[in-house]
């Protein structure tokens, strides 16, 4: 998915409020018709780079190129492209239908045109059509969202941008209209370039993944060589609860772990530094009867369970780390807590990373 | 327990608010009731109902050159105050500017001011300058402190727009102009109605800055003042009556306009 | 948002006259000149007058380069401030009225009248459009001697002959209070709206009493509003000309009276700015120190 040829590109480009920089020499393609989400926690800069991308802000440096054609100073309302608010940013004093037909008026459609064009879009958002003269104020928080989509679409963008429009919505909701929103990229076969600070959201929905920290992009894959291969603890830890512990090159080719108080097997060092995280997800770790059973083992005390529908977590206290350990509901720990229980987990199942 | 005593100290607050209403407009109707005496001195309880004043005064040129006066002064603050206080008002709550809090509390400082010597000032800049006082210069006058006024009214609808609606239309495809037209302007317009309407109303019914600053144009309030500290006509109370009217008229229209405007919008259900 | 820039590209920093343009064409203080230049024309540009006429000679009409402090002394060595007295204390009696009379209201508007609060708030703003000059002549016909509303009234019903209370002090500041009550009201009422219901919850559920509430919780909360109100009134009041004319006769010469007086009948404009000057900067001292201490964003913008 990722080969073909860049719609979108982005050469070295830097923006900078007074001494401060939002975005530091970021450069990226972006893919025609891929999903591509950029993930950062808030004030990595995410938001403003994506600004840059739509033409509402300009690089203070740097070239952002649309299919081959240099648009730093073309402004956003001469861009084939459209943007998704965070807020959603309807106009609260019109209806739905007047909402959704804006860009086609603002480019003097004829207004039986934008009726229809509207109502095919109403359609495709899964709007029912009665809702076309209803005040947006009136809608629920997910039909907000179906409007604002729909206006987004209504000039046929060639990129959507998303800037974490889902921010705001309960969980189930969000859940749902993740999976729409990657049906609709299906279903248009648009380029969408979405943002988040939620790596689990990303995971779900893109083809590739961008992470920035800092107003850095610091490492960009497929949702899997993310997951896999995290660059560094930053990403590691980004994508939710999992172990990491500090651990430094010791003798015969093992790791000294001083937290747990013990020596660990683990994967050959990427760039051979001595020194650096081990990242275990909790899935990988299991609960032990013989050392015997796992590449490395560590003894600890049950400190407390938490259940979470299909799966029961624990948290094992060792040395002076808390690790976490995640099970299916089936095979489940039978024990106490306060129990000493033994826990373990494979080279394979570790990645080492810098910090 | 609770409950009670809760319930109790409520109709207590609807007691007190009810006194301070009747407060309020014992005097006005004091005036409204006089204007429709019939005797020249004003007696009460009155004896004898009659509207000859009111004859009598709409007849009156003077009558008439007082309202038109004060109106053209009021129209002319409002349109005026509009305009600056919509652009001040960006200034205040839209814009992250360098100077903005130094801005904000300066432009506060005419509203608090000592009216009179706010007029009085007015006056002496106005004969250094070279302005006659006139109902030109009243207008001038009474911006300094409407103005203000006004800026805070807008801006209080101004914190209230979320500025990404203009980005969005921008980034729909509309021009600079058609943002203001399609988005801005609606998103602000019942802020800018109560705007106008207030620097109307408090232009009409306003004495201090007009004394020194309108000369020879009489407004209503400068007549009165006039004829209440010289003597009793029965014209003051006929004449105070008439602008009493004019101002619970514009702004019953104006609150009727706008919860009209807002059940519009709120019946597209 | 951001974070220091520790790594290149550099780029170049603007120099001072650089950043002043820079300064001068934000949007922010592009729209804000006109209200700007309004006001450098509209109320600077006076004040300067009145300040340089405070220090020319007595009975001069304009600038002739000679400078005097007289008249400032004038003003401390003759009566004048008894005129001060008057006004300030009248000024600062109306303020003690006006929020006790208010709060209740406020409260009232902001809590309990739910959706009668608007109706309510419509009736008590009519007067602040009513001129003061109609509404304190309204007092004057009630105050009326015997045949006034108040004395033919007691007449009528109980048969007494009363005296009228007009031409006192008192009656003085029942006038002031009654025109300038809306202007401590709305801006309390605003102060109030901003206390969030749940933290009085909070404060109750967490052992509070009723009084303890409103020290504790209420009162800093809305008190942004409180004084913003009590401001505005003090600075109007002190300002206050028609009241102690109307109401009060000739009995009370109030700072505004005293003012008017030396720029019409007795024809001395210095004296008159000076003691104009001397009013500005007692209320200006009193506006500076209760400015400093407001968030005009918050208040306005509820965030």
């Amino acid at each position: 998915m990722a080969e073909g040829e860049p719609i979108l590109r982005i050469e070295n480009v830097t923006k900078q409020f007074g001494k401060l920089s939002a975005v530091n020499d970021v450069s990226l393609d972006i893919v025609d018709g891929e999903f591509f989400t950029i993930v950062g926690p808030s004030g990595s800069g995410k938001t403003t780079l994506l600004r840059m991308l739509a033409g509402l802000d300009k690089p203070s440096v740097g070239d952002v190129i649309l299919r081959g054609k240099r648009v730093n100073d073309v402004p956003a309302n001469k861009r084939p492209t459209c943007m998704v608010f965070q807020s959603l940013a309807l106009f609260n004093h019109r209806t739905v239908g007047q909402n959704i037909e804006f860009s086609l008026k603002m480019r003097g459609v004829s207004r039986a045109a934008r009726r229809e064009r509207c109502m095919e879009l109403m359609n495709v958002v899964r709007l029912q059509e009665d809702y076309y003269a209803k005040g947006v104020t009136k809608c629920s928080g997910g039909e907000r969202q179906r409007v604002a989509l729909a206006r987004a679409l209504a000039s046929d963008p060639d990129i959507m941008f998303f800037d974490e429009p889902l921010s705001a919505i309960d969980y189930q909701l969000r859940k749902l209209l993740e999976v729409e929103l990657k049906d609709l990229h299906r279903e248009t076969g648009k380029t969408f370039v979405y943002i988040t600070h939620s790596l689990e959201e990303a995971m779900v929905m893109s083809d590739r993944i961008g992470i920035m920290q800092a107003g850095c992009l610091i490492q960009i894959g497929s949702p899997d060589e993310i997951y896999t291969q995290p660059l560094n603890k930053f990403v590691s830890e980004f994508m939710g609860e999992v172990n990491t512990l500090p651990v430094k090159a010791g003798a015969n080719g093992k790791f000294d772990c001083a937290d747990l108080g013990t020596q660990l097997a683990g994967p050959a060092s990427a760039n051979g530094s001595d020194s650096g995280y081990l990242v275990i997800r909790p899935e990988s770790m299991r609960f032990l009867d013989d050392p015997a059973e796992a590449d490395n083992h560590v003894k600890g005390s049950l400190f407390n369970e938490y259940a979470m529908g299909s799966r029961v977590q624990y948290h094992v206290r060792a040395g002076t780390q808390m690790l976490v350990v995640e099970k299916l509901r089936e095979q489940a720990y039978k024990g106490q807590i306060n129990d000493d229980v033994m826990i373990g987990w494979d080279v394979k199942d570790s990645v080492l990373v810098s910090d | 327990m609770e409950r009670r005593s809760k319930r109790w100290v409520n109709s207590l607050i609807v007691v007190w608010t009810g006194a301070v209403l009747l407060f309020f407009f014992v005097p006005i109707a004091g005036v409204i009731i006089s204007s429709f005496g019939k005797s020249r001195y004003f007696r009460f309880p009155v004896r004898a109902w009659s509207t000859k004043w009111y004859d009598q005064t709409i007849n009156a040129n003077l009558t008439e050159n007082l309202h038109v006066t004060s109106f053209y002064v009021a129209a002319c603050v409002a349109v005026i105050a509009l305009v600056l206080g919509f652009f001040g008002a960006l200034a205040f709550a839209r814009y992250d500017w360098k100077g903005r809090i130094f801005y904000q509390r300066l432009i506060m400082l005419p509203i608090f001011f000592p009216q009179a010597v706010l007029g009085l000032a007015l006056l002496l800049w106005f004969t250094y300058v070279g302005v006659l006082p006139s109902w030109e210069a009243a207008v001038f006058a009474h911006l300094v402190w409407i103005v203000p006024i006004v800026t805070l009214v807008i801006s209080i609808q101004v914190y209230g727009f979320d500025v990404s609606q203009e980005e969005a239309a921008f980034d729909l495809g509309a021009n600079r102009f058609q943002v203001f037209r399609e988005v801005t302007m609606p998103a602000l317009a019942p802020g800018l109605f109560s705007g106008g309407l207030f620097a109307f109303l408090l232009s009409w019914g306003n004495f201090p800055l007009s004394t020194y600053t309108s000369g020879a144009d009489s407004t209503v309030t400068e007549w009165l003042y006039t004829k209440m500290s010289s003597g009793y006509t029965p014209m003051i109370p006929t004449i105070g009556a008439i602008s009493v009217y004019g101002s619970v008229i514009i702004l019953f229209l104006g609150y009727i306009f706008l919860v009209a405007r807002r059940r519009r919008i709120e019946k597209r259900a | 948002m951001t974070t220091t820039l520790d790594a290149p590209p550099p780029l170049p920093q603007p120099n001072m006259l650089q950043s002043f343009g820079q300064w001068l064409r934000q949007p922010g203080f592009l729209t804000a000149s006109p209200v700007l230049i309004f006001f450098l024309i509209g109320f600077v540009g006076p004040l300067v007058i009145v300040l340089g006429f405070s220090f020319v000679p007595e009975r001069t009409f304009g600038f002739h380069g000679d400078w005097t402090v007289d008249n400032y002394v004038h003003i401390v060595s003759e009566s004048y401030y008894i005129s001060f007295l008057w006004s300030f204390g009248l000024a600062a009696a109306t303020v003690a009225c006006c929020l006790l009379i208010s709060y209740p209201v406020s409260y009232g508007l902001a809590r309990v009248f739910g959706r009668w609060a608007a109706p309510v708030m419509l009736i008590l703003v009519i007067p602040l459009f009513v001129s003061e000059n109609v509404r304190l002549f309204g007092w004057y016909l009630v105050l009326l001697k015997g045949g006034g509303i108040l004395a033919g009234s007691a007449k009528a019903l109980f048969g007494v002959e009363t005296g009228t209370l007009l031409y006192s002090p008192g009656t003085i500041l029942m006038g002031m209070v009654y025109v300038y009550l809306p202007y401590t009201l709305f801006p309390t009422m605003l102060g109030l709206s901003l206390v969030p219901r749940d933290q009085m919850d909070a404060a109750s559920d967490l052992g509070a009493n009723r009084w303890q509430i409103f020290r504790e919780v209420e009162l800093p909360i809305a008190m942004p509003g409180i004084l913003i109100g009590s401001l505005l009134t003090f600075v109007l009041a002190v300002g206050a000309i028609s009241e102690a004319k109307l109401l009060g006769g000739a009995n009370i010469v109030v700072v505004a009276h005293a003012i008017l007086h030396e720029f019409t009948y007795a024809q001395n404009w210095p004296l008159g700015s000076a003691i104009s000057m001397f009013a500005i900067a007692i209320t200006g001292v009193l506006v500076i120190i209760v400015m400093r201490r407001l968030d005009l964003d918050r208040l306005l913008g509820r965030k």
